[in-house]
């Protein structure tokens, strides 16, 4: 860390200190009810397709249904002459630049020459009414010459057929991490194990599908974005515009689910629809219906991954050597950072003397990859965490116990050579699960068959550098204003979109300002905020808390600076609590918080505050593949008891026991619905939704046959083991918590699986049909 | 652009003349399989129909036979009808795991039939019920057996003006068994890979008559004739309902689609026929 950012924020730093070593809390770390829980039940939150504005328009997209191609010609042909039609905009009406690329300029807002995956967006079709949108973009003529195309990662590799020219190969980015000698490690090894490992896409499934409205007046834009960093949405939008990024103003609506889809999705739709207000000059609302998010929106990285790992005979791991095929689509999108964090976190949580992890990131004309809870890790970890439990086999040790022999510790080195100084709880949540679980005892009655099904009992292990990778500069930031009357209000970048991140902001705030939740607004979401970063990456309450902490506690030392004079006391010794401002060490001398305002309206000591701090960071050397990878890990640990029919191969999730070290917990209940939230979809992830693809045309474009877990399939979930280690530069401690459960899942549920019938799944998702099928090799021998 | 005419009817008599004039009509009744159709373009209809209104085609009645039920009684009704608990237990058994409460509250029993999806799951128990279907038309209608309703997916022997208007179904008698499985991708809310139904009578020890029908493997519902000559006249015993299940093979034409592969159609048609032909075979007191 270089010198002249302690000097620099020593102030924060030392804000954050006295917060870590805070004895005792009044509302955080207590299960607060969440501010928006009210209007939504009423009905009153408002979706961006409850905003109504004059003159609305209505959009849709015209889409590819060519896997591969040159675009001869796009034209209205019968639209045109329907009264409810307004405009067709194509990549010929974007106004400034017609890219929406995250990290590689590969992408269009709307398709340009080429088009590169069947169901992307070649134009937007904008009607006066919904429903004649929805006709009038199957009216719309779309001539594209057929190009050969490729779908097969592996077979793109060979760069027979090139998906984008000015790449040049459709291996568009590899990655490297690692230290030791792996090769020479495993040869030596007493034991190695290797496999090779295929996930599938995911898709986010959120509630409500993708859409944002953009409303234009006098060069200006307002554009109601579900996007999950409205400075993005912004950026892009300004870029596509080809107008300074000030003109747009992005406001984020109520959000119905997110998942990391709408990090790259808002930013994309908002693209799209600035585009068709500019032309139109209209408010246009652009929605994607059902299918076009399942053929059109990005998802999680179909992956093949080739892990070969080596233990000694005395129980340690010795090497691990990892190869990671990330099938990006048509667009490389997020994969450069989905990519790395796989190969960053390919040894797991463990520690590996020798480590060889490689990632290449591939075109193939399918839709593309993108953000997604847990963003490259649950693939990776996946094949870790079946790698342990294979080699425990070998080994002739307990799963669990070979992993706690091997497991991460302060102190530890992680396969990129970080020194881990602090916070790592894992060892302590490993045991802690295994006791709650009765693990050795089902270890050892479990995996028979009685009447036809079989119980097994599974564990898995997952770390997650928390915020962005390497030497990305990260930051946040957070802007508070008091009123005169004392009410306070927050401005934060950080977006709710169901995770309760702006009342745990709240009530962080309200912790360090001794005021009820109830005085104090939270205006989030908003590129009217300062640029906090992007909500993902687990950071949304522990970076932007941070933030908010930062700024209310320089408010807080205002008001003890006017209190203390008044008092005739230290400002140490002023305490903020329950609405009132009083000496400690003399309770009597107090005064409401609201007249401790007033006095520092009077006395000159200002009532607005940012919380501004930038993320320390070390090198990392990106020729070694060595250094610090993340600021900062959390970890999670999860015991799952499946019950497995061997004559149908279906598989039932019966129990879970999680346990996660997020540091300190702000808020449990909501945490805790992170954690329930995350352990379905990692389910449904294992056992249920498949993207099924033929020549590029997505076949299952519904929630008939995508899968994904009901209620019915909700298996009993135990209260979360908190191992509570705390991070110097979260809030109170707190770091990253929305991913994790997610991550472990899949491999807790196949090590689950493998104990009960033997099989050990190697595909994610693994459908009773495939189990099954397993079963039946197995049993044919 | 496409206009819809839609009409809504309270009397048979009136949508029957209706029907009769205006033979390329779309009956809708619950709407959850026709309005999907349309949404997906699968079917353009200028014509709906709307009978949901036609009161004396629904309900559940307890008759000297056995049971009528109305075409325009909700799935969720026939979940709920004790009568049809005691009467028509398999039918029950489908109805319980059918689709969601929602769709359960629009579906019809006669729009289940009339869909002639492969996958109705209301099929194979009245396949093995013997229940028979009657219909009308203006000056006239008929009665068949369910079996005979069903001509291809989506094809039922309906003409056209003819409506479905009464399922009956024969009461059981005192030594019969029934039983009726569904398996489907995820726990609930999901459309059938296999369905299967059994009904057994047994006299003196052995298997006096068996019927067994299944869902989802072929282009309509069907009864596995072969188990049931398997089965006839035996002495139920486990191997021979194992070797009787396999020979469901002969009777089945599954195909691969997106939910599943024709192979693990084929595997879990034998593994759902024997564990309804046990079942019921239990309930029968065998």
């Amino acid at each position: 860390m270089s010198s002249s950012l302690i000097e620099v924020q020593r102030e924060e730093f030392s804000i954050l200190d006295s917060w870590l070593k805070a004895r005792e809390f009044i509302v955080v770390g207590k299960s607060v009810r969440r501010v928006d829980s009210l209007e939504k039940v009423l009905g009153r939150a408002r979706y961006v397709e409850d905003y109504l504005v004059e003159g609305m328009t209505y959009a849709r997209i015209v889409k590819s249904s060519v896997p591969h191609g040159l675009i001869e010609s796009i034209s209205p042909g019968e639209a045109s002459s329907h009264p409810d039609f307004i405009d067709l905009v194509t990549a010929e009406d974007v106004p400034g630049q017609n890219q929406v690329g995250y990290y590689i300029s590969d992408q269009p807002a709307l398709a340009e020459g080429k088009v590169r995956f069947h169901g992307e967006p070649v134009a937007l079709v904008v009607a006066r009414k919904p429903e004649s949108a929805e006709l009038l973009r199957s009216m719309v003529e779309v001539r594209v010459k057929p190009l050969p195309a490729v779908f097969d990662p592996l077979e793109a590799m060979k760069d027979q057929v090139i998906i984008h020219e000015e790449v040049g190969s459709n291996v568009v980015i590899k990655t490297h991490i690692g230290k030791g000698d792996a090769e020479k490690a495993l040869e030596e090894s007493d034991y190695v194990v290797e496999n090779e490992y295929r996930m599938g896409y995911q898709d986010h499934a959120y509630i409500e599908p993708e859409g944002v409205l953009a409303i234009p007046r006098d060069g200006e834009y307002t554009v109601i974005a579900p996007a999950q960093y409205p400075h993005l949405a912004q950026l892009i939008s300004a870029r596509v515009l080809g107008v300074p990024q000030s003109k747009v103003r992005v406001i984020q609506p109520m959000i119905g689910g997110a998942f990391g889809g709408k990090d790259d999705m808002g930013p994309i739709l908002a693209a799209q629809a600035v585009v068709a207000a500019h032309k139109t000059g209209k408010p246009v609302l652009l929605t994607y219906s059902r299918e076009d998010s399942f053929t059109s929106h990005c998802k999680r990285d179909p992956a093949i991954i080739y892990y070969k790992s080596g233990a000694s005979k005395e129980g340690r791991l010795t090497a691990v050597q990892v190869r990671i095929i990330f099938d990006a689509g048509a667009y490389a999108n997020r994969g450069p950072f989905t990519l790395w964090r796989a190969t960053a976190h390919a040894s797991g949580p463990y520690e590996v003397p020798n480590v060889d992890s490689r990632g290449f990131l591939v075109y193939t004309n399918k839709v593309y990859q993108g953000s997604f809870r847990g963003f490259g890790n649950p693939q990776v970890q996946f094949a870790a965490e079946r790698q342990m439990d294979e080699l425990a086999e070998k080994l002739g040790i307990d799963p669990l116990e070979f992993r706690l022999m091997n497991i991460l510790k302060p102190g530890s080195r992680t396969c990129t050579n970080q020194l881990l100084d602090h916070s790592v709880g894992i060892g302590e949540a490993l045991r802690r699960v295994a006791e709650a679980s009765g693990w050795r005892e089902k270890r050892r009655r479990y995996g028979r068959i009685e009447n036809g099904k079989a119980r097994g009992i599974g564990v898995a292990c997952a770390w997650h550098g928390i915020s962005t990778s390497r030497g990305v500069p990260d930051w946040c930031n957070a802007y508070i204003n008091v009123a005169k009357d004392g009410s306070v209000s927050v401005y934060t970048g950080i977006v709710e979109f169901g995770q309760g991140t702006h009342t745990g902001i709240l009530q962080i705030v309200s912790e360090a300002l001794g005021i009820p939740v109830e005085k104090i607004n939270l205006i989030g979401g908003t590129s009217d905020a300062p640029d906090t970063g992007a909500t993902h990456g687990s950071r949304g309450l522990s970076f932007g808390g941070t933030a908010a902490l930062i700024a209310a506690t320089k408010i807080r030392k205002a008001v003890q600076r006017v209190a203390a004079r008044s008092f005739g006391c230290s400002p140490d010794d002023v305490e903020l609590r329950d609405g009132w401002v009083y000496c400690r060490r003399d309770p009597e001398k107090r005064m409401r918080w609201e007249e401790a305002v007033k006095a520092c309206y009077l006395q000159g000591e200002e009532m607005s505050a940012t919380g501004y701090f930038f993320m320390p960071k070390e090198r990392f050397d990106e020729k070694k593949g060595q250094g610090q990878a993340y600021v900062v890990f959390s970890y999670m640990a999860i015991i799952t008891e499946v019950e497995v029919d061997v004559e149908t191969g279906l598989t039932r999730v019966l129990k879970v026991w999680p346990a996660l070290c997020a540091g300190r917990i702000i808020n449990p209940e909501l945490a805790k619905g992170q954690v329930d939230g995350a352990i379905l979809q990692g389910l449904g992830y294992m056992l249920l939704e498949e993207i099924k693809v033929e020549d590029g045309r997505i076949l299952n474009p519904a929630f008939t046959d995508y899968l994904v877990p009901t209620i019915m399939d909700l298996p009993e979930i135990m209260d979360p083991i908190y191992v509570e280690d705390y991070f110097k530069y979260g809030p109170m401690g707190a770091k990253g918590l929305a991913e994790m459960a997610l991550i472990p899942m899949a491999p807790a549920i196949g090590n689950a699986i493998k104990h009960a019938v033997g099989v050990g799944p190697r595909e994610v998702p693994y459908p009773a049909e495939k189990l099954y099928m397993d079963l039946r090799r197995v049993r044919r021998g | 652009m496409s206009m819809l005419e839609y009409r809504r009817f309270s009397s048979l008599e009136d949508a029957l003349r209706f029907l009769s004039e205006r033979p390329d009509a779309k009956i809708v009744a619950g709407g959850t399989d026709l309005v999907v159709q349309m949404r997906m373009g699968k079917l353009k209809p200028s014509t709906v129909a709307d009978i949901r209104g036609i009161r004396e085609l629904r309900g559940i009645r307890e008759s000297d036979e056995g049971l009528e039920i109305g075409a325009l009684t909700t799935i969720e009704e026939i979940r709920e009808s004790s009568l049809v608990e005691r009467l028509a237990p398999p039918l029950w058994e489908a109805a319980q795991e059918f689709a969601t409460w929602q769709i359960r509250n629009m579906g019809t029993l006669g729009g289940n039939l009339c869909n002639a999806s492969p996958a109705a799951d209301t099929a194979p128990p009245l396949m093995v019920l013997g229940a028979r279907v009657r219909t009308a038309r203006l000056g006239g209608g008929r009665t068949i057996p369910i079996e005979e309703f069903f001509r291809g997916p989506g094809e039922t022997i309906l003409e056209k003006g003819e409506l479905l208007t009464h399922v009956h179904i024969p009461r059981p008698g005192d030594s019969e068994g029934h039983a009726f499985q569904r398996l489907g991708r995820r726990v609930a809310h999901i459309l059938s890979i296999v369905s299967a139904a059994a009904a057994v009578g047994v006299e003196d020890g052995r298997i006096g008559w068996v019927r067994v029908a299944l869902g989802s493997v072929a282009p309509t519902p069907v009864r596995a004739r072969t188990v049931e000559r398997e089965l006839t006249g035996k002495t139920p015993s486990r191997d021979l309902i194992k070797s009787a299940s396999e020979k469901v093979l002969n009777d089945i034409k599954p195909i691969s689609d997106v939910r599943a592969s024709a192979e693990y159609r084929r595997a879990m048609s034998v593994v759902l026929v024997r564990r309804v032909l046990e079942k019921a075979l239990r309930r029968a007191g065998a």
